[in-house]
């Protein structure tokens, strides 16, 4: 198995990424990641992420959730049937608000459960790789892996797109 | 905001993160004193019984369920600021999120203290949980004391967990800037962030699904709070406006401490860049509907208890109007609703001393109109033989006292070893760095 090198440029401004990734992309080169100190709605695009799975786990966990909270005062009430309050033993109104509490709940545990798995965290080797601290300042960065050539293509792309340095990792 | 740069925001933001002063130390020891004096009451009281909380035959837990209502209620600004606000975009809501999410937690633990502190035995709280006992015995799931575990317990849950979330990107920044000891806490607590663009993809995602779920939250929690009373069959609590009424007093008084909050932490952290006056007067303006709502319901329940034609509701509100526990309803009357129309002048909204105090005044207010609710309808009912008077004792006096110094105690340490202003929002709403941009300069 050939040996896998990687490169990561350092960048100041948005717009010398958004050109770096393009120029990377049509030339064949793979980028690892894209470090942002920043949530940037342009870099996500650059990069044409699919819309984020998380969206139908919380759906399908917050229904799962309010039937289970439904499932559980079912369970409960038959268990110990006692007419209170001149109620019926399973009374569906009140429910309303069990469901609705075990829903959401169920849905923000299972929410938080997807973006630390999409996200890949936690990360104990955060500092390996690409990673440098300026990312959580004020500076971008690309990192990309491929052979010699590849890299050679990819520092050539960076330097000409503004990075400011371009390190070996 | 004025901040130039991303790094800039990160040094202006962090630069609270320091060394703690003389005058911090003292305040937060001065805090942890009168939290040990609440706790001490607290013991004293399992050791002695609840009668030394001056309960008086039929009037039980007053000051406990007076506080438990006030603290849920000033939790509810925090997830309408971070949540409701966020989904609709409201810019005013950056420099204040942060504390005001982390206020909304700090109130619901306190506010949760109270049902274990009025129980007695406090340490079978746990019987409130759905599990089965040997005997087959379980909760009632139709009681709206268990829909309070439910609701409580998951927005306790929801709004930390959203306030987590929120900080993680910032949590890495301070990581990567500090050294030693603090630099492996704020590493464990940062999950090993690196902000590339899969996490913050992901992020986006899920802090906008957190948004939306707990949103609806603001609504229901102090509703479910509200049929505590409103399921019972008392005049003074049988009323239907209960839920709205209960949510809007709670958005009240939580602005209301937001302010009061922010304005120092704002001074003495000469956070004037992020925190501007434009949304502390934003606040003032959202207090101005709230009060004037809370004057609607006021009013509706002086005219149902008329128009109704039930004598009870009737008695129960002249009672509420000239009885022994009239002062504390006028006084809210004036601090609820007078008070925040002062906001209607720019010039007062404007200018931190007069927020503050209008602010000090809705919180006291607050605190009354849970008061008269909670102890009127409970201590003159249906039948005047029946009927108690009631005066806080120094026990639950002092547990009340223990439980703000607990709050500000809490708060305090927060803004000291977190950032009060998020980081990654703060940039979020700065233009990103463009070369063509910089060259036009």
């Amino acid at each position: 198995m050939a040996i896998q090198q990687g490169l990561v440029g350092v960048f100041i401004y948005l717009d010398d990424v958004l050109r770096a990734i393009s120029k990377l992309n049509g030339g064949g080169i793979t980028i690892k990641n894209v470090y942002s100190p920043v949530k940037s709605p342009e870099i996500i695009e650059a990069m044409e992420a699919k819309p984020s799975g998380i969206r139908p786990v919380s759906l399908i966990a917050g229904i799962l959730g309010g039937c289970s909270g439904l499932a559980l005062a079912t369970y409960a009430h038959l268990r110990w049937n006692l007419i209170t309050g001149g109620k019926p033993i399973l009374p569906w109104i009140p429910w309303v608000v069990i469901f609705f509490e075990v829903l959401i709940l169920i849905a923000v545990l299972s929410t938080v459960a997807a973006l630390l798995i999409k996200g890949r965290i936690p990360r104990i080797h955060y500092g390996k790789g690409g990673y440098r601290p300026t990312f959580t300042g004020d500076r971008f960065g690309i990192e990309v892996y491929g052979g010699s050539s590849e890299l050679g293509k990819a520092r050539a792309i960076m330097k000409e797109s503004g990075a400011e340095e371009i390190d070996e990792i | 905001m004025e901040a130039k740069s991303y790094q800039e925001v990160n040094e202006e933001i962090l630069r609270t993160l320091g060394r703690p002063r003389m005058r911090f130390i003292i305040t937060v020891s001065l805090l942890a004193l009168g939290t040990l004096i609440g706790a001490a009451c607290w013991a004293y009281q399992i050791a002695h019984g609840l009668g030394v909380a001056g309960y008086v035959h039929p009037v039980y837990w007053i000051i406990y369920l007076t506080n438990f209502i006030f603290w849920i209620g000033i939790g509810h600004s925090g997830t309408l600021i971070s949540a409701v606000l966020y989904l609709f975009r409201a810019k005013w809501r950056t420099g204040i999120s942060r504390s005001a999410e982390a206020m909304t937690i700090f109130c619901v633990f306190i506010a949760a203290l109270f049902p274990v502190i009025h129980l007695g035995r406090s340490w079978i709280i746990y019987w409130l949980l759905p599990y089965p006992n040997q005997r087959t015995l379980w909760i009632n799931f139709q009681s709206p004391l268990i829909f309070d575990v439910f609701a409580v317990s998951t927005y306790f849950t929801v709004s930390l967990l959203f306030w987590y979330v929120g900080l993680i990107p910032d949590l890495a920044v301070i990581r990567d800037r500090a050294k030693g000891i603090p630099r492996k806490i704020y590493g464990l607590f940062s999950l090993g962030w690196v902000g590339n663009h899969r996490q913050w993809h992901h992020y986006g995602t899920a802090y906008l699904i957190l948004a939306g779920l707990a949103t609806p939250l603001v609504l229901s929690v102090h509703s479910v709070v509200s049929w505590d009373f409103a399921l019972i069959i008392v005049p003074g609590y049988h009323d239907t406006i209960f839920a709205p009424y209960f949510v809007d007093g709670a958005i009240h008084s939580g602005l209301a401490m937001v302010l009061i909050l922010l304005i120092p932490l704002r001074k003495i952290y000469k956070f004037e860049k992020f925190i501007t006056i434009k949304d502390l007067e934003s606040m003032a303006k959202a207090m101005i509907v709230t009060g004037l709502f809370i004057g609607y319901c006021y009013g509706m329940e002086l005219f149902m208890a008329w128009y109704s034609g039930n004598r009870f509701e009737k008695d129960m509100i002249l009672i509420r109007l000239l009885g022994q526990y009239r002062i504390s309803y006028y006084l809210a009357v004036i601090c609820n609703i007078a008070a925040p129309l002062f906001f209607f002048s720019k010039r007062v909204r404007t200018n931190t001393k007069s927020l503050f105090t209008v602010a000090l005044f809705v919180i006291v207010g607050m605190w009354l109109e849970r008061y008269f609710i909670v102890l009127g309808p409970m201590a003159q009912d249906y039948d005047p033989y029946n009927w108690g008077s009631y005066f806080p004792q120094p026990v639950e006096s002092l547990i009340t006292f223990g439980s703000f110094c607990f709050f500000f105690f809490l708060f305090l340490l927060f803004a000291k070893f977190l950032p009060s202003v998020s980081i990654a929002e703060s940039k979020e709403d700065m233009e990103p760095p463009i070369r063509l941009r910089e060259e036009e300069r």
